[in-house]
């Protein structure tokens, strides 16, 4: 059976592998979002963030021909960006809207600068090595065998980290600290937690999330940088954190249906369905609108998100 | 910890010449506080007094500018509410400190030690135990969202005590319960103190004081006023306990009133001027005003001359009525408790309380500010229940919050801004589109010269004037819109004693153009000055209306408190 001249299953599973891959880095900048925001930091530099992570990752990459230290550099990319949010917000109490759109226009002009710069207007690309790992007999299975478990180790690890959020977010005391400084921080505070530590930590896990992110996408998915690679990857991500309702499994749920129905936009296009491009690869952002419109008033922010806290003030 | 408290004859704690000061504010000047393990000690103080600042002090919240704080005889530095629990030391806020998506376990787990993975099973058996002990029929997996504000209190009780807390502190902890939730409150405080606790109660209701205190320590105008030990608490005498007390909380007894900060600078400089009118109720009673008592409204009643006839007999019309209003506070908690007022043309209904106990409420529910859940609101017969601010203040109901800066004005705006803000969308200000900005800078300019406030100009922004200048313009603002009724909480708080005189006229003289002044006030001395009824609310009720002549201090005070009504005072 084919499907526009292309085998049914061979389609499927390009369309399944596409939309993974697609959702892999959305899941990593979200995850880490959550804990940011649990912590009651809403990070607008979370696509700036990315955009860094991408730049110093791929540079690193390119520079020591390995992936391993591109994605190391573009962690460390994602904490740097990470720590001045924290400071800014956290300790000087800046508007945390106004630090996050910044850093994420900094991010933006820095990299556009810098690929510039260091590469004088060529466009290298990537030759590593990063080799897909076949999960032995998991990868036989039929279609979705070849889309989930042959694929480079970056996309495993952002996946395996959703489980490890949830328990580090549920389970652990860093995790009800977390919630605490979120929810409540003055009753925190009273009760002997380091609200100012708890929310630097948060800034620095979401700013390495979004880092290794960005890294995703220019070291392991696409090998090469672009200007403004992440197109709004790091907003995105944003929505969705808030789509799963800052739970790692629901974000994890709302990451793969984006990127699914961004794949199909791609698919349609390819099998020939005659409509407008630019339709198709709405849709993905038309069901991000669609499904905060329905999730609207039914979310509880935690009751701190963008809110300074200072203590004897209330 | 909790050994270190150890011997009874002893006290665990002992503050001295405690100094907190916030900006000009002198919270706490040199207070002084020793705790006894094994003792209820009642903090009792007029809103305003020190005592929340004290407690914040000791629970780490605030540092002190000066002073010595000693833990079992050892000097410390609470720099933290973390390092206050570490020396056994918790406390219970009026703003719970529970964080109400996390289950109780989950609360009482925050900010104890342990290591990564929380493990709640070993504490959940303790956290159970404790709950059925304090009477708490719920899980310990229960979300505190879930709970009532009672339960939420014994959650923070437990929570302290599971830290291995010593000294509990209490603020006001019976504001948000009912009386049957205070008796069991009570109970539970006393079964703590025989363990050996020392429970701090600071509260500014007398009487639950006088039930469980075994030591009392009075704060007045952020001092020492005066401490009772327990040789007097468990003396048999009540009354005179209870009267002691009042005099030191309210009174002018001789120590208190060289004491007292607020008022020193008023007799020195205004002059004692005779009694311009005085009442037929006055003079059959001269003796009933102290002779040395501040007349510092001079002013003010010379202006009523005129009217003041009309003051003896109110022109018994009706012009507001409140029927059986009840409504939920910020917290969700009753706040008015089927309270019914009739307001009558050309008077100044005075109402005291001590902060909390309804008065801002009934002040936001007149001005259509807060919904009622029950009751009718009548403004000349007609209903107006719920009607919202617009409606109301189209009506003619004026309302001037306590809040100056934050509800009353936009602190960035410039005063011709905010003089126009309650009436933007009308005429003169506005065509319906467009707004007219040189009817808002006249407006602004007529009230500067007419008020005498000091700006720079109408394009200053509000903010940047001075307490008193705000509240002119405040005040100027409702004026200006002709209000029948106008609200004023606490119009002459922190104002110099010019600014004083000009409000208090000012409300005298719309009362006595015929309309009504609800004067919102904690300065008793001013409040009896410039009234002619004054109520007392206490627990959401209004428990007492009496005519001005009947009231002075003392019994104004006893009645905040929640003492029952003298018989000798007829109702109004």
């Amino acid at each position: 059976m084919t499907i526009g001249g292309i085998p049914l299953a061979g389609f499927l599973t390009a369309m399944l592998a596409a939309g993974l891959v697609a959702a892999a880095p959305l899941v990593l900048a979200a995850l880490g979002e959550a804990v940011g925001e649990r912590s009651g930091l809403l990070n607008l530099g979370i696509e700036g963030m990315m955009l860094s992570g991408a730049f110093f990752g791929f540079t690193a990459a390119y520079l020591t021909g390995s992936a391993v230290w591109g994605v190391l550099a573009g962690i460390a990319a994602g904490s740097l960006l990470g720590t001045l949010f924290a400071v800014l917000t956290v300790s000087l109490r800046v508007d945390q809207v106004l630090v996050g759109l910044a850093i994420t226009i900094f991010g933006a002009g820095l990299t556009a600068f810098l690929y510039r710069d260091v590469f004088g207007g060529q466009n290298p690309s990537l030759s590593l090595d990063t080799s897909r790992i076949a999960i032995p007999g998991l990868s036989q299975i039929p279609i979705i065998g070849d889309a989930m478990f042959n694929q480079s180790l970056l996309f495993y690890i952002a996946f395996a980290l959703v489980p490890v959020f949830a328990f580090v977010l549920a389970r652990t005391r860093f995790g009800l600290q977390v919630r605490a400084v979120g929810a409540y921080p003055f009753a925190a505070d009273a009760a002997g937690v380091n609200v100012t530590r708890i929310r630097y930590q948060a800034a620095l896990i979401a700013g390495a999330m979004a880092g290794v992110a960005g890294a995703f996408l220019s070291v392991a998915d696409l090998k090469i940088f672009q200007i403004g690679m992440t197109v709004g990857t790091g907003f995105i991500a944003l929505a969705l954190t808030m789509v799963g309702g800052w739970n790692p499994y629901r974000i994890l749920l709302a990451a793969i249906l984006f990127g699914l129905l961004r794949s199909l936009g791609n698919g349609l296009q390819i099998i020939g369905v005659n409509v407008r491009t630019e339709f198709i690869t709405m849709l993905p952002y038309i069901g991000i609108m669609v499904a905060l419109a329905l999730l609207a008033g039914k979310t509880s922010l935690p009751a701190a998100l963008g809110v300074p806290y200072a203590r004897g003030r209330r | 910890m909790a050994q270190a408290l150890g011997q009874p004859n002893s006290p665990v704690v002992e503050m001295r010449d405690i100094t907190k000061r916030f900006g000009p504010v002198l919270a706490n000047d040199r207070v002084s506080l020793d705790l006894w393990p094994g003792e209820i000690h009642a903090v009792l103080g007029e809103n305003g007094a020190g005592k929340t600042t004290l407690m914040n002090v000791l629970a780490g919240m605030y540092q002190p500018d000066s002073g010595t704080i000693r833990i079992a005889g050892e000097p410390v530095r609470l720099d933290s509410p973390a390092a206050a629990l570490r020396r056994g030391i918790g406390a219970v806020y009026q703003h719970f400190t529970l964080v109400p998506n996390l289950s109780i376990l989950e609360n009482v787990a925050l900010g104890a030690e342990g290591g990564f993975v929380l493990d709640l099973a070993p504490a959940e058996a303790k956290v159970a135990s404790m709950l059925a002990d304090f009477g708490l029929d719920v899980s310990p997996r229960t979300e505190i969202r879930h709970l009532a504000l009672g339960q939420r209190q014994r959650v923070e009780i437990i929570k302290v005590l599971l830290r291995g807390g010593r000294v509990l502190l209490l603020d006001e902890p019976t504001s948000v319960l009912t009386p049957g939730e205070v008796q069991s409150l009570l109970d539970l405080l006393r079964r703590l103190r025989d363990q050996g606790v020392a429970v701090v109660l600071i509260t500014h209701k007398l009487g639950e004081a006088l039930a469980v205190s075994d030591r009392v320590t009075i704060l007045r105008a952020g001092r020492n006023a005066g401490d009772l030990g327990p040789d007097v608490m468990s003396g048999a005498d009540r009354e005179s306990v209870r009267a002691r007390i009042i005099a030191q909380m309210f009174g002018s007894s001789p120590a208190a009133e060289t004491d007292d900060s607020s008022m020193d600078h008023l007799p020195s400089v205004i002059p004692t001027p005779p009694r311009v009118i005085p009442t037929k109720e006055e003079s059959r009673r001269p003796s009933r005003r102290r002779p040395e008592e501040p007349r510092f409204l001079a002013d003010a009643r010379h202006d009523r001359g005129a009217p003041a006839a009309a003051r003896d007999e109110p022109t018994s019309e009706t012009l507001l009525s409140l029927r059986n209003i009840s409504t939920l506070g910020d917290r969700g908690a009753p706040a008015l408790h089927d309270l019914s007022l009739d307001l009558l043309r050309g008077e100044v209904f005075g109402i005291a309380g001590v902060d909390g106990n309804g008065q801002k409420e009934l002040g936001e529910v007149i001005a259509g500010q807060r919904p009622v859940t029950s009751g009718r609101v009548l403004l000349e017969g007609a209903d107006i229940t719920n009607r919202g601010v617009a409606a109301a203040t189209r009506l003619g109901i004026g309302y001037v919050t306590d809040d100056r800066l934050h509800e009353g004005s936009v602190a960035e705006s410039s005063v011709a801004d905010n003089v126009a803000l309650k009436s933007i969308g009308r005429k003169p200000f506005s065509n319906g589109f467009w707004l007219n900005r040189r009817a808002m800078e006249q407006q602004a300019r007529r009230l500067i010269a007419e008020f005498d406030v000091k700006t720079p100009g109408p394009h200053t922004p509000i903010g940047m004037l001075s307490g008193g200048n705000i509240q002119k313009l405040l005040l100027a603002r409702e004026l200006a819109l002709e209000p029948k009724v106008l609200v004023c909480n606490k119009p002459t708080t922190g104002l110099d004693l010019r600014t004083t005189q000009f409000v208090i006229r000012s409300l005298r003289e719309q009362a006595n153009a015929g309309n009504v002044v609800v004067l919102i006030a904690s300065e008793l001395d001013e409040l009896i000055e410039i009234s002619d009824r004054i109520g007392v609310m206490y627990s959401g009720q209004l428990v007492a209306v009496m005519p001005r002549a009947e009231a002075d201090p003392e019994t104004l005070g006893h009645l905040m408190l929640g003492g029952a009504r003298r018989p000798r005072k007829a109702s109004a």
